[in-house]
């Protein structure tokens, strides 16, 4: 058994780390609920080439794999980045016959969005804000690509670029597409897993931080077991969704028969793991985490909407049940 | 990343499962999950482990000059799955294994590792470890049961509890206080007691769920020869965390289930689900679901454990997640199960009998209690593996003889 990283994929997380940390932070997060650009933005993130991680090479896409892509991903949402790669990996798998579409995804020239729900008016899906071309499946279950006009509510989380949109023109690209609609789901609750460990393996480390130095009653508050084992709840929470979340990466990839069970189970612990590393590291903090200033609300804000996306956990946990009494795990 | 054995752990675990068939007629066999009592069952789980010993399926991580097979302990791992695969139920010297032998291999003398070691692997001596007190459990150091010097001998009063195969042990290994005028951790000495000797008597503890597991042992001028000292007098703290240590190793190495297995809930929700009504039935696939989740999230971080000790490592403090987690699903797993029952949940049994879903749910307040409390457990990931600081401990400098009697304040 061998179920670590390995070199590569161990470097690729290092340089992401590096790029994202470069290009995106909670402070941009923050600006950008204001009104200020999504960092690193749509550009930045093809010319480095993290939108065409798993489009094949043929294509002008690195021909990687969805763990390959996790890696890169948890980076992303270490920082707050957008737009998400759940987008990029969800379009690279919807697009596999189409290598036009998923080079123009690859290399930027679309800024793609995959729409959740109605091509008469969506639900509110990731990235559609800015988006130039749209994918969803229509009402006869084929997958179709074309133009619309977006429209977006107030932002809880301004990185997610969520909007709602009725597509006014669209051609269709496969018939018959409602697996290949299933699997890319479900590697997209995968991928959105993987930034959710990064966010909260990001609150946990920075609540851990504040609670080694920050004194109380003559000691540092770490030390009292009241706040060391919401930490350790926390971290422990973070340290398994690592395994799930390479778990699902990995079934993507190698194992696809095991992906409907080990995406939902990694989207349900991601929904609930987020939101309680998110919830910790304000309580941690006392009132300084309860400002603007601070970031612990920007992540707290991505948790409050990325459990509801692609499904909540309810929705997963529903599905983790039927799979497997259907037969999926004994 | 893949989930294979490598060749060598493929050809190791194909060579453990051809003894286990060849050895199959001579074992005791039980369902998933299912727990034998070694006060009814003594004789069979003996002999169960002397044919495992003989077959080199026992202690596999110990030296082979002390009767072990010399292997790693991803082949440790290896047999442990092997014999739950086989149904075979654990071992009755697991403790002895797990920690008492590892304690006279590490600290004892040439002496006692010949007299005691190979015996201990056959299960020809049952062991136990005596170390929780009615006033000291996860306080540990603080223990009180007494061991004062008189001529080649040491005499021994006091009482242990909680004591796991007290009732069927021959041996066991025994923290004393040797020194009560040096703070608590320095004047302790460990030995090895015969628990056959005049003056120990043990007393089988009923638990919660009515069977008995553990007992309290209470020694009345007990003399143990010098001979069976382990380490030097005083030593007994550091003696003492090798065995911890290995008690570590012991219960958070492999990642495996505890309570019944996830699988066994699938296959009982399976078979329950449909008899519920259709609410009710949305809501125990929740129930169902979130004992999955959590369930797999622990074995998959045992998988990434099993991977470190894979390629030669050891496992570090954040092994203590393992059982924490591990608790935390069984709990989930178990009351998903005792749910899925309907009407018969609040009996102790169902209608037909079958009481393994409410014999497991009572048995995990337990498995949150032993072998390091939940509580404990949280405190060594958060000072271990998160850095935080220790609370302060005002007991840990002054004399132990100096506190206050009654332990309260």
């Amino acid at each position: 058994m061998n179920f670590d990283l390995g070199p590569d994929q161990r470097d690729a997380a290092a340089g992401a780390r590096e790029f994202y940390r470069g290009q995106a932070s909670a402070a941009a997060a923050r600006a950008a609920l204001e009104g200020g650009a999504v960092a690193p933005g749509h550009k930045a993130l093809a010319d480095i080439g993290f939108l065409g991680i798993t489009v094949p090479e043929a294509a002008g896409g690195a021909g990687g794999s969805v763990l390959d892509l996790a890696v890169v991903a948890e980076q992303g949402g270490a920082v707050l980045a957008g737009p998400s790669l759940v987008t990029a990996a969800r379009a690279a798998v919807l697009l596999a016959d189409h290598p036009d579409l998923a080079g123009q995804l690859a290399d930027g020239s679309a800024a793609l969005a995959v729409l959740d729900g109605s091509v008469d008016g969506s639900a509110p899906s990731l990235d559609a804000a800015g988006a130039t071309l749209f994918l969803a499946l229509d009402d006869s279950g084929a997958l179709v690509a074309g133009e619309g006009e977006a429209t977006s509510g107030a932002p809880l989380d301004a990185t997610r670029g969520l909007a709602s949109v009725r597509m006014t023109t669209r051609r269709v690209l496969t018939e018959d597409a409602t697996a290949l609609w299933e699997r890319a789901r479900q590697v997209a609750a995968t991928v959105l897993a993987a930034e959710g460990l990064g966010a909260a393996d990001r609150c946990v480390q920075m609540a851990v931080g504040y609670a080694q130095e920050r004194e109380a009653f003559g000691r540092r508050i770490g030390s009292y077991q009241s706040v060391k084992h919401m930490l350790v709840d926390a971290w422990v929470g973070v340290d398994q969704l690592r395994s799930l979340v390479w778990w699902a990466a990995w079934a993507a990839d190698a194992a696809p028969d095991e992906l409907p069970l080990a995406a939902s189970a990694a989207k349900a612990w991601a929904a609930e793991v987020v939101e309680r590393a998110a919830e910790t590291c304000i309580q941690v903090h006392g009132g300084i985490g309860f400002t603007w200033e601070h970031d612990a609300h920007l992540y707290w804000r991505r948790a409050k909407v990325d459990r509801l996306l692609l499904g909540d956990a309810a929705e997963h946990l529903d599905a983790v049940a039927r799979l497997a009494v259907a037969g999926s795990l004994a | 990343m893949d989930f294979d054995d490598t060749p060598d752990e493929a050809a190791y675990r194909a060579d453990v499962r051809a003894r286990l068939e060849r050895a199959a007629g001579d074992l005791l066999h039980v369902g998933a999950g299912d727990r034998v009592d070694a006060g009814t069952h003594e004789a069979e789980l003996r002999r169960t482990q002397r044919v495992l010993a003989e077959a080199g399926l026992v202690g596999v991580t110990w030296p082979r000059e002390y009767g072990g097979q010399g292997g790693t302990l991803v082949q440790q791992a290896i047999v442990q799955q092997e014999l739950a695969r086989a149904g075979v139920p654990t071992l009755i010297n697991h403790i002895g294994i797990g920690m008492c032998g590892p304690t006279v291999i590490a600290h004892g003398s040439d002496e006692q590792r010949a007299r005691y070691l190979v015996r201990l692997l056959r299960a020809d001596d049952v062991w136990c470890q005596l170390f929780s007190e009615p006033a000291s459990g996860s306080d540990l150091a603080a223990l009180r049961t007494t061991a004062v010097r008189d001529g080649g001998d040491w005499v021994v009063n006091g009482q242990k509890v909680w004591t796991t195969l007290a009732h069927v042990a021959d041996f066991g290994i025994l923290l004393t206080r040797t020194d009560p005028d040096t703070p608590k951790h320095a004047g302790l000495t460990m030995f090895v007691v015969d628990m056959h000797a005049p003056g120990v008597t043990v007393r089988p503890l009923r638990q919660m769920v009515g069977s008995a597991g553990f007992n309290e042992v209470f020694f009345d001028d007990v003399r143990i020869p010098d001979a069976e000292r382990l380490g030097e007098p005083g030593e007994g703290w550091r003696v003492a965390l090798t065995t911890l240590m290995n008690e570590r190793v012991a219960i958070g190495g492999a990642g495996g289930d505890l309570g019944l297995p996830v699988e066994t809930l699938v296959r009982h929700a399976r078979e329950r689900l449909p008899r519920l009504d259709p609410d009710r039935q949305v809501l125990a696939r929740q129930a169902v679901g979130r004992a999955v989740v959590a369930s797999l999230a622990t074995r998959y971080t045992g998988y990434r454990r099993f991977t470190v000790l894979s390629q030669g490592g050891v496992p570090g403090p954040e092994a203590s997640a393992g059982k924490l987690a591990g608790t935390a699903a069984a709990k989930l797993v178990a009351d998903a199960g005792v749910r899925l029952l309907g009407d018969d949940a609040v009996y102790a049994a169902a209608a037909d009998g079958d009481d393994s879903w409410q014999r497991t749910n009572g048995y995990l307040p337990g498995l949150a209690i032993a072998g390091g409390t939940d509580q404990v457990l949280r405190n060594i990931l958060g000072e271990r593996v998160l850095g935080l600081p220790p609370e302060p401990r005002s007991d840990k400098a002054a004399p132990f003889s100096g506190r206050p009697a009654g332990g309260a304040r």
